[in-house]
C-alpha cells in the first residue's frame, strides 16, 4: 500500500517537473554562481557565426564571471522566433533586431529596455558609433539600441563591359532604361535578380517609393496610426518596377538571390541591385567591379538622393535581469578593435567610426562606406518600415505582378485593405 | 501479492491525463483563442466573438489554400495508395521477388531522408537555368515543357506535390508489402489454375484483400494532405504570391509573420475540423476495426 503511494507520488512529480521545466531552463543556470546571459542573433551561418563565437569567447575570458549562452536562428525564421520569444516570460536577455519599424514594434509592446542612460553615462563609448546609425534605433528621443553593422543597397555593375560598350553609369532612370536598351541590344541578360524571396522585391520597391512618392505622403503611410497608401505615386513606383521586367534574366521567381549573386559574379549578367556588405561575398571577380546609386526618377516627387538600407543591430530585453552585463557585452562588441575584426573577419562595416579602412578593406569597399557615411539620409529597407502584414500585401502582390498575374492597381487595392486593418488596430 | 488498493486505478490513467493536458486542452484553449483578437506584442485580447471565422470565410487566401489542400489530397490519393499498391503487388510477384529486397530499399529509402534536405536538393533539381529537369527536359529535346517550375503560379503547387509523391509513396508500397505478405499463396495458386491473368488476381484478390491497409493509407496520406506543410514551406514559402500557400503555411504565416494570433487560431480550428471529419467519414465508410 505504501509502496504504490510512493509510486504514485513519484510519478506525480515526475509529471509536474516535466510540465515545468519548460519555463524554468534558466534558473539552473545561475546556481553556479555566474551570471548567465542569452545572446539571440541571425547568424547561424558563416563567416558571422564563428564571428560572435569569437567574440562571446572573449568577453567571457576577460570577464570570467559572466557566461554567455548563444542561440542563432536564419534570416526570415528570425523575425517569427523572436517575436514569439518576446512574448514569453524568458526572453533572451539580447536580441538581434532591424531597425525602424521592425525595432518599434518592441518598443511599443515594451519588450526593449530604454538605453539612453547608457549612452549618456558613456560618451567615450557612444560617441564612437557613427550617429546616423544610432538615429535608426531612437524613438521618442530614446534609444533603444545599439547598431553593429552599416549598410546600403547600390547597383554594381561590370565595369569591363560598359567600357566595351561605351556606356556610362546613369544618373536618372531614363539614362538608366537607355543603359539597359544597349545592354539588352548586345545580349546581355541586363538585369540580374532573383525575387523568390520577396524582400528582395522590397529593396526596389522602396527604393522606388523614395525616389515617386512626396516624403510627408511616405511619412504618414508608414506610420501605423494614418497609413492609407491611397496616393496615385504609389502606382507610378510599380510602373516603374514593371519597366524594368523585360531587362531582368527570365524566371526571376524561381531563382533566389544567392543564385542571382553568382550568376552576377561570375560576370553571366552586367548589372546586379545588392547590399554594400555583399561585396565581399561577390569573392574575386574577374573583371572591375563599379557601383552606383538607384538613379534619379525625372519628375518624382520624393527624395532624390537617398540611399535605401539601414544598420542591424542589438536591442535589450526590458525583463533582463542583469541589463548591466548586457550592456558590457554590447559595448565590448562595438568596441573598435571588434569592429576591425567584424571588417576583416565578415566583410561586413561596422557601425564604430573608422574601423574600415585600407588594412581591412578593398577600394570598392571603402568607397562603399563613403557613400554611406556621404548620404545625408539613409531610407530603411522598405519591410522593416512598415507593418508586417501591409508588406506580406505589398510584396505577394508584386511577386504576382512579375509572373504578370496581377496589376499595380490591384496591388495598392490589398495593400490599402491591409492598411486599414493595420490602422484601425492601432487606433484602438 | 497487490491488493486492489483506491489508488492503484489513478496509476493507470495517469498516462491519458499526461496525454489530456498535453493534446486535449490546447485544442480547447486554441477554440478559445480564435474568438479573440490578440498578438504575442499585446498581452490584452479582445473578445471579437466569431468575427475571425466571418473574416476567413470571405478570405480569397484561404480558398486558394484549402483548394491547394484538396489538390494535395486527390493527388497523393492516386498516386502514394494506388501507386504504392501497384509497386507493392509488383515487387511481391513471383518473377521479381527475388530482387525485391533491392527495390524495396531503393523505393523506401527516400522516407528516411529528413524532408527539409529533400526539399532543399529539389529546389536545386527545379532551377529553371541549371537543374537538372529543365536540363534533361532540354536534352531530350522538350525545351518547350522547360518551365520556371517554383516560379510560375500554375506550375508551383504541382511541382510541390510532387516532391511529397517521391518522398511518401515508399512507405506506404511498404505497408502494402506486409499486407500482401499475408495472404495465403493458395489463393493465388488457386486462380491461376481458374486460369486468371496477374491483372485479375490483383484486382480480385490484392485489392479486397489489403483492404485494411488501403484504409490506414488513404488515412495518413488525407491527413498529410491536409496539415502539409515542410515541403511548400521550404520549396516556394508559398509563393509565387500565394499560388501554392497550403492551409497551414497561411497558418503559420498569420501566426508568426503577421502576427494575428486570432485569426491564425481560427484558421487551426478550421484544419481540425476538416481532419476530424474526414476520419470520421472514413471510418463510416470503410467500417474499419472488424476484420473479415
Amino acid at each position: 500500500m505504501r509502496k504504490t503511494k510512493l509510486i504514485f507520488a513519484s510519478f506525480l512529480s515526475l509529471s509536474l517537473m516535466l510540465g515545468g521545466c519548460s519555463g524554468e531552463r534558466t534558473s539552473s543556470e545561475s546556481d553556479v554562481g555566474k551570471t548567465t546571459l542569452t545572446f539571440f542573433h541571425r547568424w547561424p551561418k558563416e563567416p558571422e557565426k564563428t564571428y560572435f563565437n569569437e567574440v562571446v569567447k572573449e568577453f567571457e575570458k576577460q570577464n570570467p564571471d559572466i557566461h554567455i549562452k548563444t542561440e542563432a536562428v536564419l534570416n526570415d525564421s528570425y523575425k517569427d522566433k523572436i517575436k514569439v520569444m518576446t512574448g514569453t516570460n524568458n526572453p533572451p536577455d539580447i536580441y538581434f533586431s532591424w531597425s525602424d519599424e521592425f525595432a518599434s514594434q518592441f518598443v511599443r509592446g515594451d519588450k526593449a529596455l530604454d538605453l539612453t542612460s547608457y549612452y549618456k553615462n558613456d560618451p567615450t563609448w557612444s560617441s564612437q558609433l557613427v550617429p546616423s546609425q544610432v538615429k535608426p534605433y531612437t524613438f521618442n528621443d530614446k534609444v533603444y539600441g545599439v547598431p553593429v553593422t552599416m549598410d546600403g543597397k547600390m547597383f554594381f555593375y561590370n565595369k569591363d563591359v560598359f567600357e566595351k560598350l561605351n556606356i556610362h553609369p546613369p544618373k536618372t532612370w531614363n539614362d538608366f532604361i537607355d543603359v539597359l536598351k544597349v545592354l539588352k541590344k548586345n545580349n546581355y541578360t541586363a538585369l540580374q535578380f532573383g525575387s523568390q524571396d520577396t524582400w528582395t522585391i522590397s529593396h526596389y520597391v522602396g527604393t522606388l517609393n523614395q525616389r515617386l512618392v512626396s516624403p510627408e505622403v511616405l511619412a504618414m503611410d508608414y506610420n501605423r496610426k494614418t497609413g492609407k497608401f491611397k496616393d496615385d505615386d504609389y502606382i507610378k513606383a510599380l510602373e516603374k518596377f514593371q519597366e524594368l521586367l523585360p531587362y531582368f534574366n527570365e524566371n526571376t521567381n524561381s531563382i533566389d538571390h544567392e543564385y542571382a549573386r553568382q550568376q552576377f559574379s561570375n560576370g553571366k549578367a552586367p548589372m546586379f541591385y545588392a547590399e554594400t556588405a555583399e561585396i565581399k561575398l561577390f569573392g574575386p571577380t574577374k573583371f572591375e567591379l563599379g557601383m552606383f546609386n538607384f538613379p534619379e526618377v525625372e519628375g518624382g516627387k520624393g527624395n532624390q538622393t537617398n540611399l535605401t538600407g539601414s544598420p542591424e543591430g542589438f536591442m535589450v530585453s526590458s525583463k533582463t535581469k542583469h541589463p548591466k552585463e548586457a550592456m558590457e557585452f554590447l559595448k565590448f562588441l562595438t568596441t573598435k578593435h571588434m569592429g576591425e575584426k567584424l571588417v576583416t573577419d565578415v566583410g561586413k562595416y561596422s557601425a564604430v567610426k573608422g574601423t574600415v579602412n585600407e588594412n581591412n578593406s578593398s577600394p570598392e569597399q571603402l568607397e562603399a562606406v563613403q557613400s554611406i557615411l556621404n548620404t545625408k539620409e539613409m531610407a530603411p529597407w522598405f519591410d522593416m518600415s512598415i507593418d508586417a502584414r501591409i508588406a506580406d500585401a505589398y510584396l505577394t502582390g508584386t511577386q504576382m505582378m512579375l509572373n504578370g498575374d496581377k496589376t499595380p492597381k490591384q496591388i495598392m487595392r490589398d495593400v490599402q485593405k491591409a492598411a486599414d486593418t493595420v490602422r484601425f488596430e492601432a487606433g484602438k | 501479492m497487490i491488493k486492489p488498493d483506491k489508488f492503484v486505478p489513478y496509476l493507470y490513467l495517469l498516462p491519458a491525463l499526461v496525454f489530456l493536458l498535453l493534446v486535449y486542452i490546447p485544442i480547447f484553449q486554441n477554440i478559445g483563442d480564435s474568438m479573440y483578437n490578440w498578438s504575442t506584442f499585446s498581452p490584452d485580447k479582445a473578445f471579437v466573438g466569431m468575427d475571425n471565422y466571418f473574416t476567413l470565410f470571405k478570405d480569397p487566401v484561404f480558398y486558394e489554400a484549402l483548394k491547394n489542400n484538396i489538390l494535395y489530397a486527390v493527388i497523393s490519393i492516386v498516386f502514394q495508395v494506388f501507386g504504392g499498391l501497384i509497386i507493392a503487388a509488383v515487387l511481391e510477384d513471383k518473377l521479381i521477388r527475388k530482387f525485391s529486397p533491392i527495390f524495396r530499399t531503393v523505393y523506401f529509402l527516400p522516407v528516411v531522408v529528413s524532408m527539409t534536405v529533400i526539399a532543399l536538393l529539389f529546389s536545386f533539381f527545379y532551377n529553371p537555368e541549371v537543374g537538372l529537369l529543365n536540363q534533361f527536359l532540354k536534352m531530350i529535346g522538350l525545351n518547350n515543357l522547360a518551365l520556371p517550375w517554383l516560379g510560375d503560379s500554375e506550375t508551383a503547387i504541382y511541382a510541390v506535390i510532387a516532391v511529397s509523391q517521391w518522398q511518401s509513396i515508399g512507405y506506404i508500397a511498404m505497408l502494402y508489402i506486409v499486407s500482401i505478405q499475408k495472404i495465403s499463396p493458395e489463393l493465388y495458386e488457386a486462380a491461376e489454375m481458374d486460369g486468371a491473368n496477374k491483372i485479375k488476381t490483383f484486382f480480385h484478390i490484392t485489392v479486397p484483400a489489403t483492404k485494411e491497409m488501403t484504409f490506414v493509407a488513404v488515412i495518413l496520406t488525407l491527413t498529410g494532405a491536409f496539415t502539409v506543410f515542410n515541403e511548400p514551406y521550404i520549396l516556394t514559402g508559398g509563393g509565387p504570391g500565394t499560388s501554392s500557400e497550403v492551409l497551414s503555411t497561411y497558418l503559420y504565416k498569420t501566426a508568426f509573420s503577421k502576427d494575428m494570433m486570432g485569426y491564425a487560431s481560427a484558421i487551426a480550428t478550421v484544419i481540425l475540423i476538416i481532419t476530424l471529419l474526414i476520419s470520421l467519414v472514413q471510418m463510416k465508410i470503410f467500417k474499419t476495426g472488424k476484420e473479415d
